[in-house]
């Protein structure tokens, strides 16, 4: 913790105690008299105040708390709900005040000098914050001001308005513990009770005794925590006051009168948001590197999906860029053929532009970024797109699993790519590379048998039945022979060709196996597979699976 | 008789008084060239001047190299029938500098196979199915990418085959057909693949040979070439993550032949 100087500043300080717990049981729909605890990790990080009258403290353990007040409410953590619900108080004191500071969901700094002056008296502003709070976002709160972070934090806790100067004096009778109160970060939190623990038993036991000590010792000793807190001790600020600034997602929506069924219908209404979108972002000076599409249906869903926009790859063209790929997703979820639910009419329409950078921050043109081959070829995949619709262009990635249909990841060009299976993960047990250079869509049908003809079969403890000698696999359809030999009465029915069309047998040459891999035996996507590698004497290495009592192709190592 | 063997010793030397006079130095003149490269590189990757600009073949990897003596020519077209490795590692190293590459009709391809060969998945682009728009799409791919990977049942008529060779020649691009392509510049095909390593029961693929016969529509005889795929050294790109360790290939090969002759019947697995 680097500690600058700064000017001290009047501030005033809205405090709302226990915040997560008041987030945590909004939250939850508690009432408020109901004693609660929020806890993270093994310790109880925030207690409401009945909770606190029952006796339960901060940093006790779950049995503990529990032991003390049975009642109790154990709520989860959660920051960024707590982050969130404080968004509404903040805008409630923003009514009051022209700029606030989040210190920590729970804790407002507001510059107070204008304000006051604006509202006629301290009290007043004290006042009108209060009841702003209370009126808009329905929660307890107090306010106190004085120079100087700290002591505005401790006027708040005690409610309290410090007269200009004497903020010193007031500090000066506080007792060292008072220094957690400042930090606003867990991690800060815990070195300077680490801090407070060893100033108590050096016998420094108010922040006066803390001011008195001559700075070098104290950085000696304690290090920058050390200079932090006398530096607080003695009422100076260490850091200037950030105010918050809202910033509104770039986004353009439109709610339809009528739920549309047919998409011809949205086609005036999908360019105009294009182009609106296209000139807020570039009156906010910005590019967007995704784009999420929102759709409402008729039935109450939600429909989402995030395509990626290249940054730099077009300026004129973008507008039309977006049009298309928002009719495309619109489309495949009128149709149904998106993944989704069951189609049904729309009625709200939105699309958000996300991973906004402004412009002209495409530096990397020339020099080693997107190049005109990137973008000659982007353009190339948005023509054949245009053609074969978005479904037929595919990007490919390679994912965790283990059997080489498993390995791969592929999703429409232009579409967020999550992978299911980590990549970065072991996966003992795989197919051993090289993988085969040919995986058939579909696994086909294929027959293994022995030196007399009876099908090789694997049992549960991976022996065979038979060393494999013959292999069939199923016969291309053009070929004539094989169907003239299917068709044959030897071939064991009469009749008309039905079932699958064999090859003739290829001997095998070598072979290796059985590879077992069984997954998700508790689930029903349960598979049990075993792979062998054979291979023929006139025909290329394949890749054959046991399952279910049958064999199948996998893949052809040709 | 011997004037050709006369070195002009007397025009070097008035060179270089003509460039001691201008005042340009050995060292300048290094520096100038290096610029000119930059610049050149510059204007290669933007795309400025495509076509005058670009080289004329594009890299190919060292253990094919026996099959292509002349190179990936820009325009040409590669017929490659029998085997998709050698489709893949004709056009991985071509991958691996930066070109763009688009399989159409090739929807078994094995991608991880082609990520072990050494291709970049960020810069290849699949199109499994065209299906009757496959004339339209083959050569918008032509237009934009560096190689185009074409499969062999593709809705192509002959006529449709010539128009895309033109406009591959025309655009820089190279086109390797994974089936039969009349008029290929170079026609591949593959009568053998070699496994090694596999046993009676144990092992698993390590090595590959294969055996092709390459002829030019330039004339000329046809050769029989043997390129090792896949194996230690030559060729098959970076050992994968999953090659199997030495521990592992050893427990494999305990196994040994699990076979029994047994009648009864046994649940199988």
């Amino acid at each position: 913790m680097s500690v600058p100087v700064v000017a001290t500043t009047r501030r005033a300080v809205l405090w709302v105690p226990d915040w997560p717990v008041v987030a945590a049981m909004t939250q939850a729909g508690l009432s408020a008299e109901r004693p609660a605890a929020v806890l993270h990790g093994r310790g109880v990080v925030a207690v409401s105040a009945a909770a606190r009258a029952a006796g339960v403290r901060r940093g006790q353990r779950r049995r503990l708390a529990q032991q003390a007040c049975p009642d109790i409410a154990i709520l989860p953590y959660d920051q960024a709900r707590d982050a969130r619900s404080f968004e509404a108080v903040a805008v409630a004191a923003e009514q009051v005040v022209s700029g606030v500071e989040i210190s920590r969901p729970g804790l407002l700094m507001i510059p107070a000098e204008g304000a006051a002056r604006f509202h006629g008296s301290e009290e007043a502003l004290a006042g009108a914050l209060v009841s702003a709070v209370a009126d808009d976002a329905g929660c307890e709160s107090s306010v106190g001001m004085a120079d100087g972070f700290l002591a505005a934090i401790l006027a708040a806790r005690t409610s309290s308005l410090i007269p200009p100067g004497e903020s010193a004096d007031y500090l000066a009778t506080m007792p060292v513990t008072v220094l957690a109160h400042a930090a606003m970060e867990r991690a800060q939190r815990a070195q300077v009770e680490d801090l407070v623990s060893v100033l108590i038993r050096l016998g420094i036991d108010t922040l006066a005794a803390l001011t008195h000590l001559p700075v070098g010792d104290v950085l000696a000793r304690f290090g920058a925590v050390g200079v932090w807190a006398q530096r607080l001790a003695r009422g100076e600020d260490v850091t200037a006051p950030v105010l918050r600034r809202s910033e509104d997602d770039i986004a353009v929506e439109y709610a339809f009168d009528e739920p549309v069924h047919r998409s011809e219908h949205l086609i005036p209404v999908v360019r105009l948001l294009a182009e609106q979108l296209d000139q807020a972002l570039l009156a906010a000076g910005m590019r967007c590197g995704k784009v999420a599409i929102t759709a409402r249906t008729q039935r109450g869903d939600t429909l989402e999906r995030v395509w990626r926009t290249d940054v730099g790859v077009r300026s004129g063209a973008f507008a039309t860029h977006m049009a298309d790929r928002v009719r495309w997703q619109v489309e495949g979820w009128l149709n149904g053929t998106a993944a989704g639910p069951e189609r049904s009419a729309l009625v709200w329409l939105g699309v958000l532009a996300c991973d906004v950078v402004p412009l002209g921050s495409e530096h990397s043109y020339l020099w080693g970024g997107i190049s005109g081959a990137d973008s000659r070829a982007q353009r190339t995949v948005d023509r054949i797109q245009g053609l074969i619709g978005p479904e037929g262009v595919l990007a490919v990635r390679e994912q965790g699993g283990r059997s080489p249909r498993e390995r791969v990841l592929a999703s429409p060009w232009g579409q967020e790519l999550t992978e299911q299976r980590r990549l970065a993960h072991p996966w003992p047990g795989r197919i051993p590379d090289p993988p085969p250079a040919t995986v058939l869509v579909a696994p086909a049908q294929a027959q293994v048998l022995d030196a007399g003809g009876a099908p090789v079969v694997i049992d549960r403890r991976l022996g065979l039945s038979a060393p494999p000698t013959w292999v069939r696999l199923e016969a291309d359809r053009a070929d004539q022979q094989a169907l003239a030999a299917h068709r044959h009465p030897a071939s064991g029915h009469v009749g008309r060709v039905t079932g699958t069309v064999w090859d003739r047998p290829r001997p095998v040459e070598a072979w290796a196996g059985p590879w077992p891999i069984a997954q998700r035996w508790w689930s029903e996507q349960s598979s049990r597979h075993a792979y062998l590698q054979v291979t023929l004497r006139d025909g290329p290495a394949v890749l054959l699976a046991f399952t279910g009592g049958c064999w199948m192709l996998d893949g052809v190592y040709d | 008789m011997f004037d050709w063997l006369e070195v002009d010793v007397g025009e070097i030397e008035a060179q270089e008084a003509d460039a001691g006079r201008a005042g340009v130095s050995r060292v300048q003149l290094a520096r100038l060239e290096k610029a000119r490269a930059a610049l050149a590189a510059v204007q290669a990757r933007v795309g400025v001047g495509r076509e005058p600009g670009q080289a004329p073949t594009l890299p190919l990897a060292d253990y094919v190299a026996d099959i292509l003596p002349t190179g990936l020519r820009r325009g040409h077209v590669v017929a490659v029938e029998g085997s998709t490795s050698l489709v893949l590692a004709l056009v991985a190293q071509a991958s691996r500098e930066g070109a763009w590459m688009a399989m159409v009709g090739m929807p078994r391809i094995g991608v991880v196979a082609a990520a072990r060969r050494g291709l970049d998945l960020t810069r290849l682009v699949l199109i499994p199915d065209p299906s009757v728009q496959a004339p339209a799409v083959v050569g918008a791919c032509v237009d934009g990418m560096d190689v185009v990977v074409v499969g062999p049942r593709l809705a192509l008529s002959p006529a449709d085959r010539r128009r895309l060779v033109a406009h591959a020649r025309e655009r820089g691009s190279v086109i390797v057909s994974a089936g039969p392509w009349e008029g290929a510049h170079v026609s591949v095909v593959v009568e053998g693949s070699y496994w090694a390593g596999l046993g009676a029961g144990e092992g698993r693929l390590r090595s590959r040979e294969v055996e092709a016969v390459v002829s030019l529509r330039s004339g000329g005889p046809a050769r029989r070439v043997r390129v090792v795929l896949d194996g230690a050294g030559a060729g098959g790109g970076e050992a994968g993550s999953g090659a199997l360790s030495g521990e592992e290939v050893h427990r494999l090969a305990t196994v040994g032949p699990s076979c029994q002759n047994r009648t009864h019947v046994r649940k199988t697995y």
